[in-house]
């Protein structure tokens, strides 16, 4: 199963794509993903239920975060009403020890994104941060990096370690699908999405040149 | 710039308040320069006259942010509006604007931390019923700290 973990709809500021022009796109073009998960900025959207869309177009839609710490910015995958309450998400200047420790507690994953962009990815901060613990999986491929930055993401992965996700990071409806990452089984749920990232079996992809 | 001490200071606060008469000819302009081919926005006879959806988005105020906002000498750049339409609004029509900040908010991004401002203009017709909200989006970047 092929997921695009990192996407952006209209409840984002600065997202300009409706969650069912994503849909409407990826069977248009014939993406080869079978859906998407949700990230929007600083913020965890409960209200908004795309059950029906998935239905639909067959896709699995899910719902996660993208927050911000003094690392550049991070994913969280399962975030549950607990988690919301247990830091700010508003807050652009969140302690990454704090984000990867309170996701842990709650039974979420928490993922630094496009580590190799300036100011906003971990790269540009591990020089006079250090390196954080806690960190297992960051995103190697993200559809809105230059392939510069993707390239010093993948090195940080591999000097440290990590596994790596893909992610489009769209915002507009034809960025949907530049990359993802692929698991060997069906993902159907925030939860099981967290199964298969603590499972450690998963590929990152990019189709950046295709699309 | 804090943006607590903004918020505290300047949200849900009206700085503005300006009048507006729709013109039958800006409305006809305005609809053609969006491309409109629909009669209702392009020609002054027909029945169903109206503005475009989106035609109160040309509307401004004499102020765009509070007086006496700290900006640092910074000058806000226009990042994008929003238009929600209540009521259709007709040639002829003298609507009243009020505005006030509905949402400061910080981001960081690759050129570093930047503050948004929502400016809402709300604009009531002469039944002072809400025809149409008016978000105008600015965004102030800080210079980053190298």
């Amino acid at each position: 199963m092929i997921l695009d973990l990192h996407s952006h709809s209209v409840v984002s500021d600065d997202g300009r794509a409706k969650v069912r022009n994503y849909c409407q796109w990826i069977r248009k073009k014939e993406l080869p993903i079978d859906g998407f998960v949700l990230t929007e900025h600083r913020q965890f959207d409960d209200a908004s239920d795309y059950s029906g869309l998935a239905r639909e177009f067959d896709l699995t839609i899910l719902k996660a975060s993208e927050v911000e710490t003094e690392y550049g910015h991070v994913l969280v995958f399962g975030v549950t009403p607990a988690l919301v309450g247990a830091f700010d998400f508003t807050d652009i200047a969140l302690p990454l020890a704090r984000v990867l420790e309170q996701s842990e507690r709650h039974g979420a994953v928490a993922v630094p994104c496009h580590p190799g962009r300036t100011r906003v990815g971990m790269c540009a901060h591990v020089e006079t941060r250090g390196i954080p613990d806690g960190v297992r999986i960051v995103e190697v491929y993200n559809g809105g990096s230059r392939g510069s930055e993707d390239e010093a993401a993948q090195a940080l992965a591999t000097a440290q370690g990590y596994q790596g996700i893909g992610g489009s990071d769209a915002h507009i409806v034809s960025h949907i699908g530049r990359c993802a990452t692929r698991f060997p089984a069906p993902v159907g749920t925030e939860g099981a999405l967290v199964e298969a990232l603590r499972a450690g079996e998963f590929e990152a992809m990019s189709w950046k040149s295709k699309n | 710039m804090e943006i607590e001490e903004l918020r505290e200071k300047f949200l849900k606060l009206n700085f503005d308040e300006a009048e507006f008469h729709v013109d039958g000819d800006d409305i006809v302009g305005f609809a053609r320069a969006c491309g409109e081919t629909a009669s209702r926005y392009t020609d002054a006879n027909d029945p169903d006259f109206q503005a475009p959806p989106t035609f109160p988005a040309r509307f401004h105020g004499r102020r765009m942010l509070p007086r006496d906002i700290p900006l640092e000498g910074k000058i806000p750049l226009d990042a994008g509006k929003a238009v929600m339409p209540r009521k259709v609004i007709r040639a002829g029509t003298r609507l009243v604007g009020k505005s006030y900040l509905n949402e400061i908010y910080e981001k960081t991004g690759r050129s570093g931390r930047m503050i948004f401002l929502v400016s809402r203009m709300e604009l009531f017709d002469e039944a002072d019923d809400l025809a149409c909200i008016v978000d105008s989006r600015m965004v102030v970047r800080e210079r980053p700290r190298e």
